[in-house]
């Protein structure tokens, strides 16, 4: 029966090779019983002993974000309670994923896209919480945290997070705080960032972070076998609380400055305007805003990716603080650089006389004047008071642009300010090196022209004029600005910001008392039309500067950066001003910016206008209100 | 005592007479052994479920599940054991070609986790297809090598029987699943073995695989891949990365002690610290939730499982049934060694399921076809005692 059926036997099974099988399964179950042992019951392996430690956790315990103030003490930001809705990956199946966030989504009203981004981009690891939405309204959180077999992986947490109470007004300064993304988790895991940690995004809330922040603590939990807090064992180390930090802005003095910029956007049909208002005697900044701006609330409630976009995408930047990120050409309120120069330098004496007229002529080319008749001859005081462009060419021409790019330097152009704010932009000084460095070329003698009244490849940011000015009023000290304060730390003590000098300008006083009486006498001039008619005592310079280029309708930017003395009413003593200005003493400086302006006359001597009648409570109305048919287009 | 006749389905070609189906060589501790692993298995879907906080007789619970793919087995296992499996030898080669159909078809349209095709969707149930080749691939294998006993002194034979595993083992490594396509290679090795192969020409292979290793480790596994293999020797070293499912699988086993913290008080299951413990790491669950008796009782099923098969294999007249048992024995202590092996860190990770234990519809289909395939054998000897 056992043979094939050629007839030959079929070889029985081998007895050898069946006991080696069988060898195979004793030895086989031998060894993992002889490991199982060793790890449950014999105790060579410290695995069992681990196992006690997992059902007590160690937790990060967290601070409290410290607050933040304005001059005055007014709460600018507070923390309250909220519930978010949280995501552990890894208890939740791949197979449910898509019914579990369509669900999650239509029940808290997001878009499920969002959801999933939150999910895919989780910087901790699957067994992390994943924070999917803030602020969530109570009775949904109490339906979430009933429904959670429904929804696995699905918690709600309690969190504090940031009000911003007065929305939009400090926006671009406040900044947000937002969640830690994956490399920065990298970056700060070791200074005890959670994977679902929330940090400072922008404004002091991210250049104070690590001072709002505090420190975390770190508390032992025991959980029963459901995973269940019963009961914390012990605080392992206590966490600090963040310091609370006190701005030097005023929220008042904030409120005008925006009231003016946005009256004066409003009036010449502006999209984009920044007022920045300084102490010149310590670089305190007093007010800072920039249209359009956003509410900082939308953040701290988790905006949607669709939200978040729309502000990306709008072309005026809202996102943007223009006072201090942007750079623009500064046009005639740079005409103070080579002004100083060519004074510091004793290439003119304040009574030399320059010929200026309608235009100059330079390798073929017209240099042109804003005024076709030019104004004949003309001292600094004309020529910075008429802000003659003819007369700025001849003083460039006369440094070299090397020696205007170090004057520029001296006022701080080209290299930040230092702000205590992030994103800030450095600006651009033109010399020769740097003409080499960045296009290979030589800086041709048209170029030194155009660099005189702020053209070309001059770039400053807001704020650097008006840190140069503010130098300029009180005496040739550069500070660096800052909007922080004091601290004041979870202990009550207060720590006060000192001023910080930046240098000093390298001109004689005598030439920056020229310099800021020739500012008033623009003021005099009515190069800024009424503005002299304020019964207290204004001295600036004008701006009207358009991107270089050969295009006819570049936009312009209209400019005005002022000072005003202290003690700025009008005296019988001194009716034209000329005495204040010569004094240091100014406690405040301002600087417009009207972005792509087709005003008229001047958006942004409008706005300072307004503003100082605001801030002095004068109560005649100065405002020019038909900016837009006004025939003064002065420079 | 009944002694059922039924005519052979078809006169075969070594025995020309009429095969009796003799009922009292159903193997009864077989089944008993397997019936007893298998409730087991559903202790562990229970406790899981339990823990997991839904309600076990819910909707679609891990349980319920379990259920249903038990008495699907327990039917499969039935049909199994009535069909006369000689034949599966007549039909060796058609079951070839839907062996390397369903892979092709897995590959083809399968899902998995992180851009894998292990799967495939039946009625919506998640099917593993190759865990059903691994049956055909043995049914193939016995066929090939059985009618060949007695003459496999050669490289041919071996050649020939690589060549049959060779197709379908590419494919799963391509899904990828390097552990079930280890298992293909276990399955082999154990019936050339078992069928008589030339030990000189098996201890050559096993030297060039050798010699291969470093290549394949160089050119044709993947970082992942190699990251799992090496976890095991130093579980500790990355305990949040490769090392976690190990160091968390430990913990649990260590926490069993004697008698375990009894079922559903497992506090690694509840706490979801096991990122697979339904299914490749549910064995460290059954140790910390019955201890090392209640894992050592497991164990020695298993052994008293293995002993039957190898039994029904060496009383086997047929030598396709003794080769058909050896490849069963020989897949079912592969995964159970492996497996078991992974959880208590003597042995990579590698994803293969617990055979009974594991949640998987298809492995536990799988292993009630393999068993009843070898009841059939054991019924359809021809003899009246053994």
């Amino acid at each position: 029966m056992s043979d094939y059926l050629d007839g030959r036997p079929i070889p029985a099974p081998s007895r050898l090779r069946f006991l080696v099988f069988g060898l195979a399964v004793v030895l086989g179950a031998g060894m993992l019983s002889t490991r199982l042992f060793a790890i449950q019951v014999g105790g060579t392996t410290p695995y069992a002993a681990f196992a006690a430690t997992t059902r007590t956790v160690q937790e990060a315990l967290p601070s409290t974000r410290g607050l933040i103030y304005d001059r005055t003490g007014e709460p600018l930001v507070s923390n309250i309670a909220s519930y978010s809705v949280k995501i552990r990956p890894s208890d939740l199946p791949e197979s449910k994923r898509s019914a579990v966030v369509e669900t999650l989504a239509s029940l808290i009203g997001m878009d499920p896209a969002d959801i999933n981004v939150a999910i895919d981009s989780n910087p901790g690891s699957r067994f992390d919480l994943v924070r999917v939405a803030q602020d969530v309204p109570r009775d949904v959180a109490a339906f979430l945290a009933e429904s959670s077999s429904e929804l696995p992986g699905v918690e709600v947490v309690v969190e504090t997070r940031r009000n911003y109470e007065l929305g939009s007004l400090f926006a671009q300064v406040l900044g947000y705080t937002g969640p830690i993304s994956g490399s920065e988790l990298l970056d700060l895991k070791q200074d005890g960032y959670l994977p679902d940690d929330l940090l400072g995004r922008a404004g002091v809330e991210s250049t104070y972070e690590a001072i709002l922040r505090g420190q975390y603590g770190l508390q032992t939990v025991e959980r029963d076998a459901a995973g269940r807090e019963i009961q914390v064992v012990r605080t392992d180390r206590a966490p600090v609380a963040g310091s609370s930090i006190r701005l030097t802005i005023d929220a008042r003095e904030q409120a005008l400055a925006e009231e003016a910029l946005s009256w004066g956007m409003k009036a010449a049909s502006l999209k984009q305007g920044v007022i920045i208002v300084m102490n010149p005697q310590n670089g305190e900044i007093l007010a800072m805003a920039s249209l359009p701006t956003y509410d900082d609330n939308a953040f701290s409630q988790g905006i949607s990716n669709a939200d978040f976009q729309k502000l990306l995408d709008d072309t005026n930047k809202p996102l943007v603080n223009r006072a201090i990120s942007e750079v623009y050409p500064p046009g005639s309120t740079y005409k103070l650089i080579a002004g100083t120069g060519v004074l510091a330098d004793g290439k003119i004496t304040p009574l030399t006389q320059l010929r200026t007229a309608g235009y100059l002529t330079l390798g073929g080319i017209k240099f042109r004047d804003w005024n076709d008749r030019g104004f004949g001859m003309c001292n600094i005081y004309c020529g910075f008071g008429n802000s003659s462009d003819t007369f700025f060419y001849q003083a460039a021409a006369m440094l070299g642009i090397d020696r205007h790019g170090y004057w520029g330097k001296q006022y701080g152009f080209g290299s930040r300010t230092g702000i205590d704010l992030p994103a800030e932009a450095s600006g651009t000084v033109p010399t020769n090196q740097w003409k080499l460095d960045t296009l290979g070329l030589p800086i041709y003698p048209g170029e030194v022209y155009l660099a005189g009244i702020g053209q070309g490849y001059v770039a400053v940011t807001p704020i650097q004029l008006l840190n140069a000015y503010s130098a300029l009023a009180n005496g040739g000290t550069l500070y660096r600005p800052y909007v922080v304060g004091e601290t004041i730390g979870a202990d009550g003590v207060v720590t006060k910001v000192q001023p910080e000098v930046l240098g000093k300008v390298n001109a004689p006083p005598s030439v920056l008392q020229v310099m800021r009486k020739a500012a008033r006498t623009v003021v005099t001039n009515r190069m800024t039309f009424n503005l002299v008619d304020l019964p207290i005592v204004v001295a600036g310079k004008t701006g009207t500067a358009q991107f270089s280029g050969k295009a006819k309708n570049l936009p312009f930017h209209q400019w005005f950066v002022a000072f005003v003395p202290k003690d700025p009413w009008k005296t019988a003593s001194d009716p034209g001003g000329m005495k204040a200005v010569a004094r240091t003493d100014s406690e405040l400086a301002i600087v417009a910016l009207a972005y792509n302006s087709r005003a008229k006359g001047n958006a942004a001597t409008e706005m300072v206008k307004y503003f100082l009648q605001l801030h002095f409570g004068i109560t005649k109305d100065y405002r020019n209100f038909n900016l837009m048919v006004s025939r003064d287009r002065r420079r | 005592m009944s002694i059922v006749s039924a005519r052979s389905s078809r006169p075969n070609r070594w025995t020309a007479a009429r095969v009796s189906v003799v009922w009292r060589n159903f193997d009864l501790q077989l089944t008993t052994y397997a019936a007893l692993l298998l409730s087991f298995g559903l202790a562990m879907a229970y406790s899981n479920t339990a823990t997991s906080g839904a309600g076990v007789f819910e909707g679609s619970s891990v349980f319920l599940r379990a259920l249903m793919w038990t008495a699907i087995a327990v039917a499969v296992f039935l049909v199994a054991t009535t069909f006369d499996y000689h034949w599966l030898k007549t039909f060796a080669w058609p079951l070839y070609l839907v062996q390397l159909g369903l892979l092709a078809v897995t590959l083809a349209i399968g899902g998995g986790v992180g851009g894998t095709s292990r799967w495939v969707s039946v009625f919506g149930l998640q099917f593993q297809f190759s865990e059903l080749a691994k049956v055909l691939m043995i049914v193939v294998l016995a066929n090939y090598l059985g009618s060949r006993v007695g003459r496999l002194g050669s490289l041919w034979a071996l050649i020939g029987a690589g060549i049959l595993a060779g197709p379908p083992f590419v494919l799963v490594l391509l899904q990828p699943d390097l552990g079930t396509a280890l298992v293909f290679g276990a399955i082999l090795v154990a019936t050339l073995f078992m069928s008589g192969a030339s030990l000189r020409w098996l201890g050559i292979l096993a030297a060039s695989a050798v010699a291969a290793f470093p290549f394949v480790w160089t050119y044709v596994l993947a970082d992942y891949q190699k990251a799992r293999l090496t976890a095991f020797l130093n579980p500790l070293a990355d305990i949040q990365g490769t090392g976690y499912q190990l160091y968390q699988a430990q913990i649990a086993v260590g926490a069993g002690g004697w008698f375990g913290v009894g079922l559903t008080n497992g506090t690694q299951n509840a706490l979801g610290l096991l990122p697979v413990q339904d299914t490749d790491f549910v064995f460290a669950i059954l140790a910390e939730e019955l201890g090392f008796i209640g894992a050592v009782v497991v164990l020695g099923l298993f052994v008293a499982l293995l002993w039957r098969v190898l039994v029904a294999g060496w009383r086997s007249k047929d030598p396709f049934g003794t080769v058909f048992a050896c490849g069963v024995a020989a897949m079912l202590l592969f995964q159970l060694f492996v497996n078991v092996g992974m959880v208590i860190g003597i042995m990579p990770i590698t994803g293969i399921p617990l055979p009974f234990i594991s949640h998987g519809g298809a492995s536990l289909i799988s292993i009630a076809l393999a068993l009843g395939i070898l009841q059939s054998i054991n019924i359809r000897q021809g003899r009246a005692e053994w």
